[in-house]
């Protein structure tokens, strides 16, 4: 229908742009890294540890009331903020925050915490009876060392395996170009989180790794073009090659972002305050990723060299009539 | 591509039509299905009434017995309930296996020429042993090598390190690497405990499972406070009674300088400090069982025992040969009672007093009858979902995905008109098939994991998307329909096989070092991309081959 009226044969020089692109991008990535590494990551409980407990507001309660309850309990700073809590119908909850909890004599501190949690879920109790808590978590420093480790690993191993699958694939030009892309997206979208504070947790790895897979994805389906139309025009210049690639496949690349970007819009809008970090994340992905597979993979590519009409790898014909 | 011989299409139904019997469980609730529901989430009366009204529904059900009832599993954040990540100290199970072992190195060493000087004091998981001749050495490590257990009941390494660190001196203690034996041995054991003490009658949906060696996890669906469950867990429940002292000088005498050997000093509920001999009469393991009872004199909550036969023979010898003295029920060290024994107690029958509450008396029940654990559970991390917050994260769920559902078909029938609804097709398909795969492999949906349905939902029609475009571009080199479409969809396998290994690549990394809620994510977006394939690929192109026979276009309008 529409899409009928979509330009049949675009052709927009995107490697003519390749760059400032990169310029561009390097610019990002250093700030990213000037973020992270300045203002730092505003992690959740997952990974600094502590304890977050979220109460339903109880009536003609103020944030005041339950700071002053938290103030007799000895547990350093506590952060009391009110908030609307997840769910269709907008609910005012409380949340309660504090940090790891130093260790007495002949304990540790994970169970420090967990003793911290259950003395301010009696405290809550008794000051507000028939109080609903919506949800608590404590995390001893312990683990959340550990879920930081497993969750950096997860990353390494996901871009390490991705290298190696698209060298198999493809060749290790393309793996570079590929792999210089996820580098791009992953230290972009985290510098974003450092940049706005926004929780860095487990979920956060999770759309992480999702925006690896996805820009992969992309990028994968770029160079599977570049690739067909290198054997076919073996006399036309690699950056033309790219470009018609890349603009073959755009209606692609713009269509299928789009749904994915509709379909994580309505989690963000409508699937609760849980979600929507991760929502962001994978939102600023898709983003960070549609572009990266065109003006940072393909870019790379470039500059590597591209070879035409080489021995390269064929397609692998059994994939053929399923 | 477009040649769809009877098989294949039978097989397409069967794939389509044995996902939806899958899913459709899902719409119904247990007693339309005539499943037996889940206990009422608490005594509250609304809760009660929902639990009868679908006993009764179940019993009145038409629910064929051969179609499938399974529902998604929901994970805690969607159901609420307690998650907690508990820790055993290798440590703290060595010690306490060497404290169990003690009685043993005592009288083997005791034995006949006696050997060693003064009774051992248990340094964590150290045991000096001071001998009275040097001359002795060669026995005392012959003795003390025999007595030494194996880890477990099947391995070859022992528990003990037997070291001579003097000419009088022997040193026997736990190594690190026998304690982590140890502790992995104890991790079964825990385990078996931790379910007797939190589900006795055997009916709860709590899970306990390992994770590595020394970790244990406890998943408590519908428990809302996680306090109850680290106070039935959080005391290795060790119950022994032992024969006490309470006179004054002693005590006294005992709190100035040391408790004398063989003897420590501990309190009882009240504060009142008393001499309590170490060697037990009676231990955990010579309890038959326990339960909730009342204390005759003022009808109190109050704990009933009976001791097995020769817990109860020893017991009454005991107090037969103590008349007037008084002895201490000691509970991981603490005295819970000190009774006066004014008259031999036969017949093994034991009630434990105390200020109890109904609910304390029945978890203390638990606890002593569950059994002693090799050590104290730590607990190191917790997560608890309230009911009210799982059922609005339900909701919002369910929200998000119908939204964008919606969004994406809208969206799909603007850009493609009539191929576009094939494609939408093959969506609402493939959201049956994942609902379908996720009851049937029982696979647990987190609400990360609904986040990763709808993100396949905007996902899934990529794999179309990639076929159109080829179609189009087919279709515009001058080929007819038919072979636009066959070579569309020949060009785009490869393609759509190679952009889906990458994103299923990432998410089984994610499934193996993920954690909870991520897990989940991890789960629907693998089994999303497998269906996506499939129903992109298989669903959608008989959909388009179906058509091509039965409308004969001249042009495609894509």
């Amino acid at each position: 229908m529409l899409l009928q009226y979509w330009p049949n044969n675009t052709n927009v020089r995107f490697m003519s742009f390749r760059l400032p692109a990169l310029l561009f991008s390097a610019i990002l990535i250093a700030a990213s890294f000037a973020l992270i590494f300045t203002k730092g990551m505003n992690f959740g409980i997952d990974f600094a540890g502590g304890s977050v407990i979220e109460i339903e507001q109880p009536e003609g309660v103020q944030e005041e009331d339950v700071r002053e309850v938290m103030g007799g309990l000895g547990l350093g700073e506590v952060g009391v903020n009110a908030a609307r809590g997840t769910g269709v119908e907008a609910i005012e909850v409380i949340v309660i925050r504090f940090a790891t909890q130093p260790a007495e004599p002949g304990m540790d501190q994970d169970t420090a915490q967990q003793q911290a949690n259950d003395r301010v879920r009696a405290a809550l109790a008794e000051a507000f009876p028939g109080l609903n808590v919506r949800s608590s978590a404590a995390v001893g420093p312990k683990v959340s060392g550990e879920l930081l480790r497993s969750g950096l690993m997860a990353l390494a191993v996901a871009l390490a395996l991705m290298m190696a699958y698209i060298s198999v694939r493809f060749q290790w030009k393309y793996a570079l170009g590929a792999v210089a892309a996820l580098f791009h997206d992953v230290i972009i979208t985290m510098g974003m989180f450092s940049l706005t504070q926004f929780e860095f947790n487990l979920s956060t790895i999770a759309a992480l790794l999702t925006i690896v897979g996805y820009s992969m994805n992309d990028t994968v389906i770029v160079f599977d073009r570049v690739r067909e139309e290198a054997r076919k025009y073996k006399k036309m210049e690699p950056d033309k090659v790219i470009d018609l690639a890349v603009n073959q496949t755009l209606s692609r690349t713009l269509l299928t972002s789009g749904t994915t970007l509709l379909a994580l819009f309505s989690i963000y809008l409508f699937g609760g305050t849980v979600l929507s970090g991760m929502s962001f994340a994978l939102i600023f992905g898709v983003i960070i990723g549609t572009y990266s597979s065109v003006f940072v993979a393909s870019s790379v590519l470039l500059l590597l060299g591209l070879d035409q009409g080489e021995k390269q790898r064929r397609e692998v014909e059994g994939f053929q009539g399923v | 591509m477009l040649n769809f011989p009877a098989w294949k299409v039978i097989l397409i139904l069967i794939v389509l039509v044995w996902g939806a019997l899958m899913a459709i469980p899902n719409a119904f609730t247990d007693g339309f299905l005539g499943v037996e529901p889940r206990e009422p989430q608490s005594d509250a009366p609304q809760d009660i009434a929902a639990y009868e009204a679908q006993m009764d529904a179940a019993e009145e059900s038409w629910w064929p017995g051969f179609l499938p009832t399974n529902k998604v599993n929901l994970g805690l954040d969607l159901q609420g309930g307690v998650y907690l990540l508990t820790q055993i100290d290798p440590a703290e199970v060595a010690a306490n296996r060497l404290e169990t072992l003690q009685t043993d190195i005592v009288q083997a060493l005791n034995r006949d020429p006696l050997i060693q000087r003064d009774v051992p004091e248990q340094q964590g998981t150290t045991l000096p042993i001071q001998l009275r001749n040097p001359e002795d050495m060669e026995e005392a490590l012959r003795r003390l090598r025999r007595i030494n257990p194996t880890i477990g009941a099947t391995g070859s390494d022992r528990v003990l390190s037997i070291e001579r660190v003097g000419p009088q001196r022997i040193m026997v203690s736990v190594s690190e690497d026998a304690q982590q034996a140890l502790a992995a041995d104890a991790q079964g054991t825990m385990i078996t405990i931790i379910r007797r003490r939190l589900d006795p009658d055997g009916v709860s949906e709590v899970s306990i499972t390992p994770q590595g060696d020394t970790r244990i996890v406890i998943e408590a669906p519908g428990e809302a406070d996680p306090r109850r469950i680290k106070n039935i867990l959080g005391q290795a429940g060790r119950l022994t009674f032992n024969m006490a002292n309470m006179d004054q000088s002693a005590v006294n005498a005992a709190q100035a300088t040391r408790p004398p050997p063989g003897f420590e000093l501990l309190v009882d509920e009240f504060g009142r400090p008393m001499l309590v001999n170490r060697t037990p009469v009676v231990t955990g393991s010579d309890i038959a069982s326990a339960s909730q009872g009342r204390n005759p004199d003022d009808n109190s909550p109050a704990v009933d025992f009976r001791l097995n036969g020769t817990g109860a023979e020893r017991f009454g010898q005991t107090t037969a040969n103590n008349r007037g003295q008084i002895f201490a029920i000691v509970l991981d060290g603490t005295i819970m009672s000190a009774p006066r024994i004014n008259e031999p107690i036969w017949g093994g029958n034991v009630q434990i007093t105390g200020q109890f509450t109904l609910d304390e008396a029945q978890d203390l029940a638990d606890i002593i009858e569950a059994g002693e654990l090799p050590a104290k559970l730590n607990f190191i991390e917790e997560r608890t979902v309230g009911p009210g917050l799982g059922a609005d994260s339900i909701a919002a769920g369910t929200n998000a995905s119908l939204i964008g559902l919606a969004l994406v078909g809208v969206f799909m029938i603007i850009a493609y008109g009539l191929i576009g609804s094939f494609a939408v097709g093959s969506l609402l398909a493939n959201i049956v098939l994942i609902l379908g795969a996720l009851s049937g492999l029982g696979a647990t949906l987190t609400l990360p994991g609904i986040a990763g349905i709808v993100l396949t939902i905007g996902m899934a029609v990529d794999a179309n998307v990639i076929v159109f475009e080829r179609i189009r571009e087919e279709q515009r080199n001058g080929r007819s329909p038919t072979t636009a479409v066959i070579a569309g969809y020949e060009r785009a396998l490869s393609t759509i096989l190679d952009a889906n290994i990458t994103t299923f690549i990432a998410a089984a990394i994610l499934y193996l070092l993920g954690s909870g809620p991520v897990k989940g994510f991890a789960v629907t977006l693998a089994i999303g991309i497998v269906t996506s394939v499939f129903t992109a690929f298989v669903v959608t192109r008989w959909f388009t081959a179906m058509w091509l026979r039965l409308a004969r276009p001249r042009k495609l309008s894509i």
